[in-house]
């Protein structure tokens, strides 16, 4: 049955070389109504505390150790906001408003790089092994399905475990990050891994491909050019998704002990398990803000994953309806038939 | 039809949730403090611990939340009396040992009964030691007996009564030895000879018996009706509650469920259990320390009088009173010897040669003279979770002092337990955390595993003199004489600095209500002596 | 387009025979992780007490230093007979804990998936039928909210207000001393509520309850947030259907077509939908278990591995393995059988 409206045509793509990466996301630009606004909610929110963690220095009142004042007195232990400390201060001396913003630095900078990481290694590998099959395929497949299906937080805990102190030679503040971020990378490879090759498989038998191999095209150029564009809209969707799983990890590895050290770096869910013991004193706030925090984070990621996904899934798609023009129909028409 | 039957469904479901839900509103006291009413001797105590225990079977156990279990439970050959330290008759009527210190002879009490009637006998004795060195496991007391005893010391039963130690090395402390948990006695026709026992399964022959456990969670104990030893009960019974989490449990102890909690919890929690009404806090002198270690090979210094300068500089710049207030909230004290406060011997060297309080001038000083230049690059380790929650602050603190001159940059570094101890005792940290924990009451416990040139330490220094004075006060029984030695080892030890002392935790434990007899057991020996406990 | 199909039994014996590799990577994978990572028991109850030649006997008595394809030969073989072997930390066997503490998971689990599926799916469905009005807004933003939030924050703030604040309910724990006591005393399946039942005990049984609901409501809403959000996606995805279209243009109401035709052909993917959460309830049961003090078995799993326990630790490692294997397998199958383009050509 014909939907009950005309269908705006697909807006012309410029060429060029990123035309199939243009063609992927285009009914992003398209999009209108609810799920936009929804978009727009999420990227606000995620590209505030990109800003946070960018600026930190300039927006933070304090770094995140210090527990001095510009008199040389120290900060009070877990004291309730003030005029100086809009957030109070927490356990260890210092100001939680300043944790706040340099723990988005943490955070983004662990996620980033192991989602980034985990594209590169999950994609590449869903590529080819799609794309190839055979032997190679199927031992992936078992070991990234016996993986994706372990519990993602215990995985994250054993290589966190493991990578303790691997890597000073980064220096203190980076070693913990980098621990966590690649505990956190193994868990997604198997995400993008198979949405990649599954992708993969069901366009390699389209006729357009197989017309391209028919023609002398040489793998590497059936895979860039006609299978990836078609594949790596499934990315951007699973990517935010995965960043805000990530984030979560990262406050559970945290909150177990098994992130990042205090010394090195600020990070929310370690401020949440040193604030765990006086929460039910009446301190509240060194709980509330870095758990607010998590929750507003994740939220706006998963908001953008969301309606990325409401938007360029086909199948939750919604086209935009335009109204009718007869006229403009009928001369249309006319054309066709004439 | 079938449109009303998801509804019906759904309000069925609803009302059964909510139904249950009343159910179970019901029942929010109960629990907490049972045991009967009536007289004092009849109340049963409820101890509430996030202790983690390995094992009630001797054989297996070398920590303390074990060994709290074990003093109760079982009987040893002589005990430690709570105010004089030294040991007394448990089990055996006398233990003597020979001039050479390598033989003692204990004689069995009459009439001491295991809880399930079985008698005690020197049989059982030899049989208990032999089968904790034959399983020889990872977390048991093994090594410290052989490295007491000597390795390959043996025990006979010369009769039914009479217990023969024959040692390897000439130890006379061994009467300590065989006072901790290591020397507890096991029956023999119950413990298997090579295999450890399940925890349900133990039989001792001490105050109490073991009823009834859930392993990891709870564990009850009642008077054992067989006791035939000479130590009055106060109280009809002690259950352990073991939990996870510290914030738990300061819930519960606060509503009442739990009547006492030992270990105490973190210093925060405590702070905030001040001022609650029916909660109170009982302190006692304990006897574990924490110090910071120097490897005298990997740390910085172009030789050893630099090397000597910069650790006595940093002596100078600790902050050992904002360690104890700030970081711990006042439930340790500053320590200023290697040997704990209220051990035989005890001096404050470090207060004497250093002073109490942060001196930069007599650092900077120390620094110049010796060449140093400054700020000094330094790598000090410590471990997250082996000596509690709060070891980051308290390094933190100390980076704070020692950056805080502008004579030092630190660079703090952690890593897990095991990793740490492979890595720092093997020559790869420059400076790093430690604890001690004594095994018995001694001072020669704390400076032979120290200054010792067989210490575990590893860090290098090499004093001769104090090797000797080790040696004479380990060879001599003449209490005078082994006092002016471990003070001698001290004062000849303070000026090198090798190790810095920070502090002595002290015992606390938390009430609620009023318990009795906390004081009397919270002593230095640490042994957590269920029969003095008593509610009222 | 459509792949050549295979046939079903082929199918699910293929599938069933994959389990087998399937956890032997995974126990492979454990312990490489755990022997890898430098310290044994060893080190770990006797470093910094006793001089490193001291611990390097022991180590070698106890075979602490044979090369690692020996000490995993030992370890595979030993899982062959059912023996995991025994606690370095505890003196209790693997089996031991696994029955006792999953046990206590179980329950926690069943009781949040219970709360998960009465408010996740009814929610999702009805949100699912408004799409994009404000109650699916509502809904939406009530299922992301209570995903991210961490579900250890979310248990302390139950805690202090439940607990602290208004006394209604006991802060951790499956049960009091004495009615854990007793139930332990009596257990025979080592699930308290069952437990209690059984033995007619019904003030042990208000007594787990009450302990329950925190920790269940806690987990419950963490798993509640993704089922919104699926089953959303699923109604969505149903109601675009042809026989949807059908139903509408022969003048069914709308109600009735959701109801009838979509609710019913939505909820099909549920055992999917319920499957794959099993790998978040574990980790959620580890960090809820840890909040409320609950003795379950994810709990255990931090003990042991924070005393490096690494006997343990695999044992448990290969129980979570095991279960997610096995819930991947039913997946897999029930799609199977639905489902006729899933097969192996």
């Amino acid at each position: 049955m014909a939907p009950t409206g005309a269908v705006a045509p697909t807006s012309s793509v410029r060429r060029g070389r990123l035309a199939g990466l243009r063609r992927a996301l285009a009914p992003v630009s398209e999009a209108r109504g609810l799920p936009k606004w929804v978009l727009y909610a999420g990227l606000v929110i995620v590209l505030g505390f990109a800003v946070m963690a960018i600026f930190a220095p300039l927006i933070s009142p304090y770094h995140f150790d210090q527990y001095l004042n510009s008199h040389g007195q120290r900060f009070p232990k877990s004291g309730a906001p003030s005029g100086a400390h809009p957030f109070g201060t927490n356990i260890m001396q210092t100001d939680v408003l300043s944790h706040i913003v340099y723990g988005s630095r943490t955070a983004l900078e662990v996620v980033v790089i192991a989602v980034v990481i985990s594209m590169l290694v999950g994609v590449p590998l869903g590529l080819f092994s799609g794309y190839y099959g055979g032997a190679l395929d199927r031992v992936l497949v078992l070991i990234m399905d016996a993986m994706f299906a372990f519990p993602s937080l215990l995985l994250a805990i054993l290589i966190a475990f493991l990578l303790r102190g691997q890597f000073t030679f980064l220096g203190a503040a980076f070693s913990g990050i980098m621990s966590a971020a690649i505990s956190i990378t193994v868990i997604y490879i198997p995400q993008y891994f198979r949405v990649i090759r599954n992708s993969v498989i069901s366009v390699r038998e389209e006729v357009y491909v197989e017309a391209a191999r028919v023609l002398g095209a040489k793998p590497r150029t059936v895979i860039s050019r006609y299978v990836f564009g078609n594949v790596v809209q499934n990315v951007p969707v699973i990517a935010t998704l995965n960043a805000a799983d990530a984030l979560l990890t990262l406050a559970g590895l945290g909150f177990l002990g098994y992130g990042v050290q205090p010394t090195q770096a600020a990070e929310w869910g370690y401020d949440l398990q040193r604030a765990l013991g006086e929460a039910s004193g009446g301190v509240w706030w060194t709980s509330v803000y870095p758990g607010l925090a998590i929750v507003l984070l994740v939220a706006g990621l998963t908001l953008v994953g969301e309606s990325l996904n409401d938007l360029l899934n086909p199948v939750l798609r919604r086209r935009q309806l335009l109204p009718v023009d007869p006229k403009a129909m009928a001369a249309e028409d006319e054309k066709v038939a004439g | 039809m079938r449109k009303a039957h998801w509804r019906a469904g759904l309000a069925v479901t609803t009302a059964a949730v909510m139904l249950g839900a009343a159910a179970c509103g019901g029942s929010s006291s109960g629990g907490g403090s049972g045991g009967g009413g009536g007289g004092g001797s009849d109340q049963t105590i409820i101890w509430g611990s996030t202790d983690k225990p390995v094992s009630y079977d001797p054989a297996k156990a070398y920590d303390l939340p074990s060994w709290n279990v074990i003093y109760n439970v079982y009987q040893t050959l002589v005990r430690v009396n709570p105010d004089t330290l030294k040991t007394e008759p448990d089990a055996a009527q006398s233990c003597d040992k020979s001039a050479d210190f390598k033989t003692w002879t204990c004689v069995l009490k009459d009439g001491q009964t295991f809880s399930n009637g079985d008698p005690v006998t020197a049989q059982d004795v030899k049989y208990s030691f032999d089968r904790l060195i034959k399983i020889n496991d990872p977390s048991g007391p093994a090594g410290l007996l052989k490295a007491t005893g000597g390795e390959g010391f043996t025990v006979e039963a010369k009769d039914a009564k009479t217990v023969v130690f024959h040692l390897k090395n000439a130890n006379a402390l061994w009467d300590q030895v065989i006072a901790t948990g290591a020397g507890a006695i096991v029956d023999s026709k119950v413990f298997p000879a090579n295999k450890v026992l399940a925890d349900d399964k133990i039989v001792g022959s001490g105050p109490y018996e073991l009823k009834s456990y859930t392993p990891g969670q709870t564990a009850q104990f009642v008077p054992n009706p067989k006791y035939a030893g000479d130590l009055e009960l106060a109280n009809g019974g002690l259950v352990i509650r073991y939990y996870q989490d510290e914030n738990a449990l300061k819930l519960d102890v606060e509503a009442g469920k739990v009547d006492v909690v030992y270990p105490a919890l973190s210093p925060t929690a405590l702070n905030e259990l001040k001022g609650k009404s029916d909660v109170k806090e009982v302190a006692g002198p304990g006897g574990a320390i924490r110090y910071m270690v120097f490897n005298l090979k990997t740390m910085p210094g172009d030789n050893d009088a630099q090397k000597r300068a910069i650790r006595r500089a940093a002596a100078y710049l600790v902050d050992r009173n904002a360690i104890a207030q700030d970081v711990y909230q006042g439930t340790v004290d500053p320590l200023y010897s290697m040997v704990a406060n209220g051990l035989d011997g005890h001096l404050d060297v470090y207060k004497d040669e250093f002073g109490d309080a942060p001196d930069k001038a007599k650092a900077e000083q120390e620094l110049k003279d010796a060449g140093v230049k400054t700020p000094v690059n330094i790598q000090i380790w410590w471990t997250p979770t082996h000596y509690g929650a709060l070891s980051g602050d308290e390094y933190t603190e100390i980076k704070r002092d020692l950056e805080g001159s502008g004579l030092f940059k630190v660079d703090l570094q952690s890593t897990e337990w095991e990793q740490y101890t492979g890595n720092c005792l093997a020559d790869k940290c420059q400076a790093y955390q430690l604890g001690w924990f004594p095994d018995y009451p001694d001072t020669d416990d704390y400076v032979a595993n120290f200054y010792g040139s067989a210490s575990f330490l590893n860090n290098h220094y090499d004093n001769p003199k104090v090797d000797q004075l080790l040696k004479d006060e380990q060879g001599s029984t003449d209490a005078n004489q082994r006092t002016k030695d471990f003070e001698d080892i001290q004062k000849d030890s303070v000026a090198d600095a090798p190790i810095i002392p920070l502090w002595q935790g002290k015992q606390i434990a938390i009430t609620h209500g009023t318990v009795n007899g906390l004081a009397d057991t919270l002593k230095p020996d640490y042994i957590f002596r269920f029969w003095v406990l008593s509610k009222s | 387009m459509a792949r050549s199909s295979g046939s079903l039994p082929r199918y699910l014996a293929t599938r069933i025979a994959l389990v087998i590799p399937m956890v032997w990577i995974l126990l492979t994978v454990v312990f490489i992780l755990m022997r890898v990572a430098p310290g044994d028991p060893v080190q770990a109850s006797l470093g910094g007490r006793a001089p490193a030649a001291v611990i390097e006997k022991q180590r070698h008595e106890l075979g602490f230093d044979r090369p690692l394809i020996v000490q995993y030969g030992d370890y595979l073989g030993g899982v062959l007979h059912g023996d995991f072997g025994e606690s370095t930390s505890s003196n209790r066997t693997v089996t031991s804990v696994i029955t006792h503490e999953g046990a206590a998971t179980l329950e926690l689990t069943f009781a949040a998936m219970l709360f998960a599926l009465l408010v996740g799916l009814t929610l999702g469905v009805i949100i699912g039928r408004f799409r994009d009005t404000p109650l699916d807004v509502a809904g939406r933003l009530f299922g992301i909210l209570t995903y991210a939030a961490p579900v250890f924050w979310v248990g302390i703030l139950f805690q202090l207000l439940f607990v602290a604040k208004l006394h209604w309910l006991p802060s951790s724990g499956q049960a009091d001393v004495l009615q854990d006591l007793r139930l332990h005393d009596n257990a025979h399946t080592n699930i308290y509520l069952v437990d209690a039942i059984i033995n007619g005990d019904w003030d042990g049984f208000r007594n787990v309850c009450v302990h329950l609901v925190l920790p269940g409501l806690t987990l419950g809403l963490l798993v509640c947030g993704v089922f919104i959000r699926l089953v959303r996606v699923n109604v969505i995805q149903t109601l675009k259907h042809d026989y949807i279209e059908a139903a509408r243009a022969r003048g069914i109401s709308e109600r009735r077509v959701v109801l009838r035709h979509a609710f019913r052909n939505a909820l099909v993917p549920v055992v999917t939908v319920v499957g794959l959460q099993a790998a978040l309830l574990l980790s959620g049961a580890v960090l809820t278990e840890t909040t409320f003090n609950w003795p379950g078995i994810g709990q255990a799993l931090i003990r042991y591995l924070n005393n490096r326990d690494y006997v343990m630790v695999q044992g448990i490692v290969t129980v979570f393995a095991l279960i997610v294997v096995a819930v991947s397998l039913i997946i897999d199958i029930v799609t199977a059988l639905i489902d006729p383009r899933v097969r192996y050509s």
